[in-house]
């Protein structure tokens, strides 16, 4: 097993060597780009690293820190996709075990599905204001992804493993507990990266909409205002880069929860 | 047991009577489609039957009072659990102290020879053991009746053959009561105490013989093959 995992640590290295090299060329290639476009719409490395600097140590044009939009950002994404989890697992495994209940609301619950979050600004700015409007369209975003592959998940549970520990005469609760819920798991999960994907989908448009001084879909429009490009691509890098973030950490989780699986699918 | 079973018209099991002692070995051999895996549904109360009934000392079966272990045909380790756990869930399920637990647990797995294994995950280790490890879960309960649905079939014919001594060996070692089913005549033969034999739909008792061969028995040698010859005749009249 130890040379399993020599080998193993050592094709991480190399997958994070390849990843940073492959990061280096993409940033050689756009400074190259700029230089010949020469263009004040098409900024160089340097330009967007000022701006990122400058943002970072002086804020933006009202004084607020690029760390206070990000925050910002983030805790509407978190708030929405927190309740979108903590709501469409439970549904979702309701719906999933009871076929009755499923087929009786289906069509009123899928053509909700369809409609996309950014379709529900106009009401939010009506009813809701602050990190609550935020908070309820990104829940909309999130929900349907986790719902979805949960529902979906529970079709996936063996009879065979349910009459595994039925002849032990194990409850409904157990059943759920030790064979539904571990089958759906890696189904949940899934869901929940697509979740957290749709999630910063919607808040940046939502932002843009306005209503709000801080957020990175702010902050970005009011640069757009300005035309001043390398803050525009600011907000979409620090965008990049905490959602890659997040999927990371969701990865992690899934290696860690299911070693039982073959493999972890991207 | 007495059973009588039906879905709508189809009926499945026409009065199958018989009794299984303690501590006995009973296989059940059928051809294909007589029914036998819906029979020990109905045995291990997983199923009720449309008439009849399966007693345990003079009781009616239910899974939550009796301690029933099925060791299914297909593979049903469950594969988010490790070896150990999965031996150790129908204890969990009867909700045994955790230190009893560990102490079944890691005999069982010493008598069926999975140590070292006890925290592989079923994807790390061969169909073979596979049904090792269901074999080992049905053991570990203190099960009044361990039903087995022809659990070898799926596994090439040397792995069968040792699977075959090994669950005798257990038993041997273990004492339970086990009613195995089989199409396998062959593998009835040559581990029951008794055997019994089932017709086509609607399924009758054919057979119910006597096996006083001394373990371990040669499958080739003339007594063997008489008794055999005998199921085989009951089975095809």
């Amino acid at each position: 097993m130890k040379s399993i995992n020599r080998e193993k640590f050592n094709t991480d290295i190399k997958a994070v060597v390849l990843s940073v090299m492959s990061l280096i060329g993409f940033l050689v290639f756009w400074q190259i780009a700029a230089h010949y476009v020469a263009s004040p719409f098409f900024p160089s490395v340097g330009a967007v690293f000022k701006a990122f600097k400058n943002l970072i140590l002086n804020g933006d044009t009202q004084g607020i820190s690029l760390a206070t939009h990000s925050w910002a950002s983030l805790y509407r994404v978190l708030l929405g996709f927190n309740l979108g989890v903590l709501l469409g697992v439970p549904i979702g495994l309701l719906m999933g075990l009871n076929k009755q209940i499923y087929n009786s609301t289906r069509s009123v619950v899928e053509p909700f599905r369809f409609i996309p979050p950014i379709a529900w600004i106009p009401l939010a700015i009506i009813f809701f204001a602050g990190d609550t409007r935020f908070a309820f369209l990104i829940f909309l975003g999130a929900f349907f992804p986790v719902y979805t592959s949960t529902l979906v998940g529970v079709q996936r549970v063996e009879p065979l493993h349910k009459k595994v520990v039925a002849v032990y005469g194990a409850s409904k609760f157990y059943t759920l507990m030790h064979v539904v819920i571990p089958t759906v798991l890696p189904d949940i999960l899934g869901g929940m990266r697509v979740a957290m994907g749709a999630a910063w989908l919607t808040i940046v448009a939502a932002e843009l909409a306005g209503g709000t001084n801080e957020g990175l879909g702010r902050m970005m429009l009011n640069y757009a205002e300005l035309l001043k490009i390398p803050e525009i691509i600011v907000g979409m890098i620090v965008i990049g880069a905490i959602g890659f973030v997040i999927n990371e950490l969701l990865l992690m989780a899934e290696r860690y929860l299911f070693k039982w699986r073959w493999q972890v699918t991207l | 047991m007495d059973i009588y079973h039906a879905y709508g018209d189809l009926v499945v099991h026409d009065g199958i009577q018989f009794v299984v002692k303690e501590n006995e070995f009973l296989c059940i051999c059928g051809p294909s489609g007589c029914g036998k895996t819906t029979l020990l549904d109905i045995l291990s109360g997983l199923l009720k039957s449309t008439g009849g009934s399966v007693l345990l000392d003079g009781e009616s079966v239910d899974p939550k009072k009796n301690s029933i272990s099925f060791v299914f045909q297909e593979p049903s380790t469950l594969p988010w659990l490790t070896v150990w756990e999965n031996i150790a869930t129908g204890l969990k399920i009867k909700k045994l102290p955790r230190n009893e637990i560990k102490e079944k647990v890691d005999e069982v797995i010493r008598i069926v020879g999975l140590g070292g294994f006890e925290n592989f995950y079923p994807h790390q280790i061969s169909g073979g053991m596979k049904q090792r490890v269901s074999i080992a879960r049905a053991f570990a309960t203190d099960a009044d009746l361990i039903l087995m649905d022809e659990p070898f079939v799926s596994l090439d014919q040397p792995t069968r053959e040792r699977m075959q001594q090994e669950v005798l060996d257990i038993w041997k070692n273990l004492r339970r009561t086990i009613i195995f089913v089989t199409h396998n005549l062959e593998e009835a033969v040559f581990l029951g105490d008794r055997v019994i034999t089932l017709s086509q739909k609607p399924t009758k008792i054919k057979a119910d013989l006597k096996i006083d061969l001394p373990r371990p028995r040669d499958p080739l040698s003339p007594d063997f093959t008489e008794i055999r010859a005998q199921c085989f005749s009951f089975l095809h009249q």
